[in-house]
């Protein structure tokens, strides 16, 4: 599903050069639920922003679901998005002049679908985070939970094959993060693959796979539940139940 | 998606209502004032008779001694003298031609129940009518042989015939024009033009005259001009005759030439006419000049439409490019507050071009808003025009093409306002604003 080989990042400025990835190389299958853990300024975001392809990255090869992104035009780049990959915030990034409805449609409009279609999927993905009832709602009339089921909702409006969670709980109480978190591993089970990066480690034991990012390397990686490891790369294929740093 | 971005351009307006407003009045006072003035110099430069204008020409003769010029820019007069008028109008060509001048008389029906009033007239031959396709209510112009013949016959304009003869029909009736009597053989429609092109001699935008009577009745009343009289030799005019045999220049002539051939014979004839006359003994000159211009040549050459009118009109683009500028700053920071929110978008799948799009359509929504608004404002700036002057009255009015010129104008200004801001938003990478929203 996603291959990244040796992938860099460095942002430049007149006399600094930070890298935030460096030989970053991961492989994540079809299906798969992986937790990415690491402390704050890591590249854990950075990671996600080059798997979502919201960012270019300065080095190393990267191809989503068999497509060689590396040479992607925007455009392209844009289209895949749209179309293989959904969203999900840590602060929601609702739309706050449209409603739930609204902002459920924003992918399906520039993805040309029908209104027709549009409204049978944004209901169906409604339904799903149980919110069919607030479709007209704004999103500032809704609990910060309620916003992250719409955000869900929105993401997963475009039927993508690859979900990417940047802290989807981190603005909700316990007992909404515990919800969202179910709703997840819901949508995981149903087929979607989902990475997402979280700073709670109970959140993150309860996802199949964890990597963690130390300093733009994957330092290590966790297996819970007694799963077998699939979908490393070469380099990183020794379960280990101690985070250690490795060279990726 | 053109709806969809109409509806969040929509959105947008109502909930920025101050600067929205503000985008829109500037537009709209950039548009006002620069349809204003570009209304005015459309009317005044516009072709008076566009299906006609290429055929109906205007000859001019340098019939004066050797080393006398004229004040125009190739030396030629404005106007002619009452003989070459009168002999151009009888040469042996096969084509329609009319001498005319502008006079006015005292109007009335000789009955203590009308009261007079003086009002212009135009000496004209039959030929005029047809020439400018006058339409004609009641009747039609007189005759050849009656303009020749028995040529106390008038035809009078709808408003004459309205507010002596209750609009009906006066064909057959009397008329009297200072104590004589004149039949009338015809009522045309008012001349509502905006530009006296006929006679630019006498004020370029003055109204039409609205009594028509033939140019045979110049000598038989002595009638003199309400138009200018100009003349390179100093000459005795003590009697009307004089003036009539004079080199007095006063009279305006037209023909009517179909095509290049005619153009050019007419030339030849005009070439001979003046080598005969000087045979003749009336000047004394070896090279002979004559022009011969068609309807917008002639409003060119007369300089209808000032140098002053253009600088007007390019003042008032060069204020609307003022509000664009404001508009930009204004369209900059409202596109720029909104970048979090396009990258959000742009993480959702839109292409840069359909944020471009998106932003472009809001500046378009704006822009329309703003035309709309401008033709209002320029309706009040005409009306502010009219005001000053009632030649203004034909002048200062937007036609059909203006009224649709105004929004397109207004689009394109907004659209120009627009292009960097909207290009710079496109730009967003949004990467930057998902975190920090």
């Amino acid at each position: 599903m996603l291959k990244m080989q040796k992938i860099s990042k460095v942002y430049q400025t007149d006399s600094v050069q930070t890298h935030a990835l460096r030989d970053f190389s991961l492989d994540v299958n079809e299906g798969e639920f992986i937790a990415v853990t690491g402390p704050s300024g890591s590249g854990k975001t950075t990671f996600l922003n080059m798997a979502g392809l919201l960012e270019p990255f300065t080095s190393g090869q990267y191809t989503l679901d068999g497509i060689d992104v590396g040479d992607l035009s925007d455009n392209r780049r844009a289209d895949l998005r749209n179309q293989k990959i959904g969203f999900i915030f840590q602060g929601f990034n609702l739309i706050p002049d449209l409603n739930i409805f609204e902002n459920v449609e924003v992918p399906l409009r520039y993805r040309g679908v029908s209104a027709k279609d549009r409204k049978r999927r944004i209901d169906e993905c409604l339904e799903q985070v149980g919110l069919v009832s607030r479709a007209k709602h704004l999103p500032q009339q809704l609990s910060g939970g309620q916003q992250q089921r719409v955000a869900i909702a929105r993401a997963l409006a475009g039927n993508p094959r690859f979900l990417l969670a940047d802290e989807p709980t981190g603005n909700l109480d316990t007992l909404m993060a515990r919800q969202v978190m179910e709703l997840l591993e819901e949508i995981n089970r149903n087929g979607a693959t989902i990475v997402m990066v979280t700073h709670d480690p109970e959140l993150a034991r309860r996802a199949p796979r964890n990597i963690q990012v130390v300093d733009g390397q994957l330092a290590d990686f966790t297996l819970y539940q007694g799963k077998p490891e699939t979908g490393v790369s070469s380099s990183n294929t020794t379960p280990n139940t101690t985070p250690k740093t490795a060279e990726v | 998606m053109l709806l969809h971005y109409i509806n969040l351009s929509w959105r947008s307006v109502k909930n920025t209502p101050v600067i929205s407003f503000l985008m829109v009045f500037a537009i709209a006072i950039g548009i006002g004032i620069t349809m204003t003035s570009f209304s005015v110099y459309h009317m005044m430069s516009m072709d008076p008779i566009p299906h006609k204008s290429s055929k109906i020409h205007y000859p001019q003769l340098k019939l004066m001694d050797e080393g006398h010029g004229w004040s125009s820019s190739d030396n030629l007069p404005y106007q002619l003298s009452y003989q070459d008028s009168v002999n151009l109008y009888h040469a042996d060509m096969d084509l329609l031609s009319s001498p005319s001048f502008r006079t006015g008389f005292s109007v009335h029906l000789n009955t203590p129940d009308v009261k007079p009033r003086m009002e212009p007239a135009r000496l004209v031959n039959t030929e005029f009518f047809q020439i400018f396709e006058r339409p004609f209510i009641y009747g039609q112009a007189w005759s050849r042989d009656a303009q020749d013949d028995k040529p106390y016959v008038a035809v009078i304009t709808k408003d004459i015939n309205d507010r002596f003869f209750n609009g009906e029909n006066s064909v057959g009736k009397e008329i009297y024009l200072d104590n004589k009597s004149y039949r009338i053989v015809g009522v045309t429609e008012n001349w509502e033009h905006h530009l006296k092109y006929y006679d630019v001699n006498n004020g370029a935008f003055n109204e039409a005259e609205s009594i028509y009577i033939p140019f045979a009745i110049a000598p038989l009343e002595e009638v003199g001009t309400w138009g200018n009289t100009n003349g390179w030799k100093n000459e005795a005019l003590r009697t009307y005759q004089d003036l009539l045999r004079s080199e007095q220049l006063w009279t305006q002539f037209w023909v009517l030439l179909e095509n290049e051939e005619q153009k050019e014979a007419y030339g030849n004839f005009l070439m001979a006419y003046m080598e005969d006359q000087n045979a003749r003994g009336r000047f004394q000159r070896e090279t002979f000049e004559y022009g011969l211009r068609n309807v917008n040549e002639w409003m060119e050459y007369n300089e209808v439409v000032s140098e002053d009118n253009r600088i007007l009109v390019a003042l008032s683009f060069m204020f609307l490019m003022v509000c664009v500028a404001n508009i930009l700053g204004l369209l900059l920071a409202k596109f720029l507050k909104r970048a979090p929110e396009v990258g959000v978008r742009r993480a959702l799948g839109a292409s840069k071009r359909q944020i471009f799009l998106q932003h472009i359509v809001e500046v378009s929504v704006i822009g329309f808003a703003g035309g709309v608004l401008g033709i209002a404002i320029a309706q009040l700036g005409l009306w502010g025009v009219r005001t000053t002057n009632s030649y203004y009255n034909t002048l200062a009015t937007m036609d059909g093409s203006m009224l649709l010129a105004a929004p397109a104008l207004s689009l394109i200004a907004s659209f120009i306002a627009g292009l960097y801001p909207a290009w710079l938003v496109c730009k967003t990478q949004p990467a930057i604003y998902l975190k920090s929203q």
